[in-house]
């Protein structure tokens, strides 16, 4: 990491600074050493695609809260306990026979955390923000999603506040699964609109 | 300034911090207008990408007002305005080769947009 | 600002790379960046544009070489000095130390 001025000793790492930094920090009080082991753990093990995809599965189990969640996002994924930091203010869109979703963040890697946890690498590189937007067939067919030439595909970009989940089409042959069932066959990348759901086995 | 305790981290987590505020103006854009995204080249911070600046789109609804990032960026306040779901045509961003049937949606804050001729 | 980070239609970045079963995080020090900026951040009344505007700042060609969290890491060092909660000074010299006694 350049910052202008000559070295004779070697550059310092990203551990190596994050420790200083921290070490730092914590000494001025501006952060708390046990909060720093909390959030990671929130983070890391607490919130994740298993929220989003009870979500789902109410969703496709409840035609009620379908509606719910296709009018007022944010409020219909409260119901179920999902809140909070950068999914403050969400929109489900629906995949139809007619239209597929897919979400990006071109600018940097806006992500509805609280539904979908943290977002991976992929999303957050250059090559998917920059090409998704252009060549969204493309970079589908490369996930394994093979999109009609007749079919709309709609590509959003979460360039400002609004956080946005792909409520993916139920798969045939799960009439009568009870909503755990139905949560299991809901992959994280179905929800950002680069997967489906797996089939019903 | 005051760390954040342990204890407190879940509730701040699951409070989050909402971009919502209240704008006193009324709305200058409807669902349905058509508008074109204003070449802007600010040297400091935006959410207008350069694909989407000039070109033609369609209001698709109002989302509501949230503070303006980019004041917000440079320590000028909240400012907030409406922003606008915005659908722009493949075609009209990509040209002819594009396909006819896709779309890019995008919020655009209303200082980012100016009615189509 | 009309940036490197502004990616969309950009072309020549190739095939989208992924990982199978990705871990959250790959290594400890990225678990404290995330940590770090989220909660010294919020501390120092920092907002979320600031940070994004922090990345945007960086040099075109470190943005594209350095990964996701040395973007935070980067964001995190600039913000919180040019607020003036910590001097480079005082990072030097704990950076400097810490290289010295943990061999890190």
């Amino acid at each position: 990491m350049s910052d202008g001025h000559s070295h004779t000793e070697p550059p310092s790492t990203p551990a190596l600074r994050i420790k200083a930094l921290e070490s730092l920090l914590v000494e001025k009080g501006v952060v708390d050493a046990g909060a720093v082991d909390e959030i990671i753990d929130v983070f890391e093990n607490r919130i994740g695609p298993r929220n989003g995809a009870k979500v789902v599965a109410r969703a496709w189990t409840d035609p009620a809260y379908k509606a719910r969640l296709l009018i007022d996002g944010s409020q219909a994924i409260a119901e179920l306990g999902f809140t909070g930091m950068q999914g403050e203010d969400m929109v489900v869109l629906e995949n139809t026979p007619k239209v597929h979703n897919v979400v990006v963040c071109t600018l940097c890697s806006c992500y509805p955390w609280p539904t979908l946890g943290l977002p991976p690498t992929w999303y957050k590189a250059a090559p998917y923000r920059s090409r998704v937007v252009i060549e969204p067939r493309k970079v589908l067919a490369e996930f394994g999603v093979h999109v009609p030439p007749d079919i709309e595909v709609r590509v959003w970009d979460s360039n400002a506040e609004i956080r946005y989940m792909v409520l993916p089409m139920r798969p045939a042959g799960t009439e009568g699964w009870d909503e755990d069932r139905l949560a299991g066959l809901v992959t994280r990348d179905s929800m950002i609109g680069v997967g489906q759901p797996k089939a019903a086995a | 300034m005051a760390a954040l305790p342990k204890d407190m981290v879940r509730t701040a987590v699951a409070a989050g911090m909402s971009a919502r505020a209240e704008v006193a103006a009324p709305a200058q854009f409807k669902t349905g207008d058509a508008v074109l995204a204003r070449n802007i080249n600010p040297p400091g911070h935006t959410r207008l990408p350069r694909y989407i600046r000039g070109k033609r789109g369609v209001v698709q609804c109002n989302h509501g007002g949230f503070v303006f990032a980019d004041t917000r960026a440079h320590g000028q306040g909240d400012q907030p305005h409406y922003v606008y779901n915005v659908r722009f045509e493949a075609r009209e961003l990509w040209g002819a080769d594009a396909s006819p049937h896709d779309a890019v949606y995008i919020d655009l804050w209303e200082p980012y947009i100016e009615r189509a001729p | 600002m009309n940036g490197i980070h502004d990616l969309g239609g950009m072309q020549g970045f190739g095939p989208i790379v992924r990982e199978d079963d990705e871990p959250v995080f790959h290594a400890e020090w990225e678990r404290h960046v995330f940590a770090v900026a989220m909660l010294a951040l919020g501390g120092a009344g920092i907002q979320v544009d600031e940070m994004r505007h922090a990345i945007e700042r960086m040099p075109a060609a470190d943005y594209l070489t350095t990964t996701y969290y040395e973007h935070w890491l980067h964001a995190c060092e600039t913000l919180l000095l040019e607020k003036g909660v910590i001097t480079a000074g005082e990072l030097d010299r704990r950076v400097a130390d810490l290289a010295k006694t943990e061999g890190v």
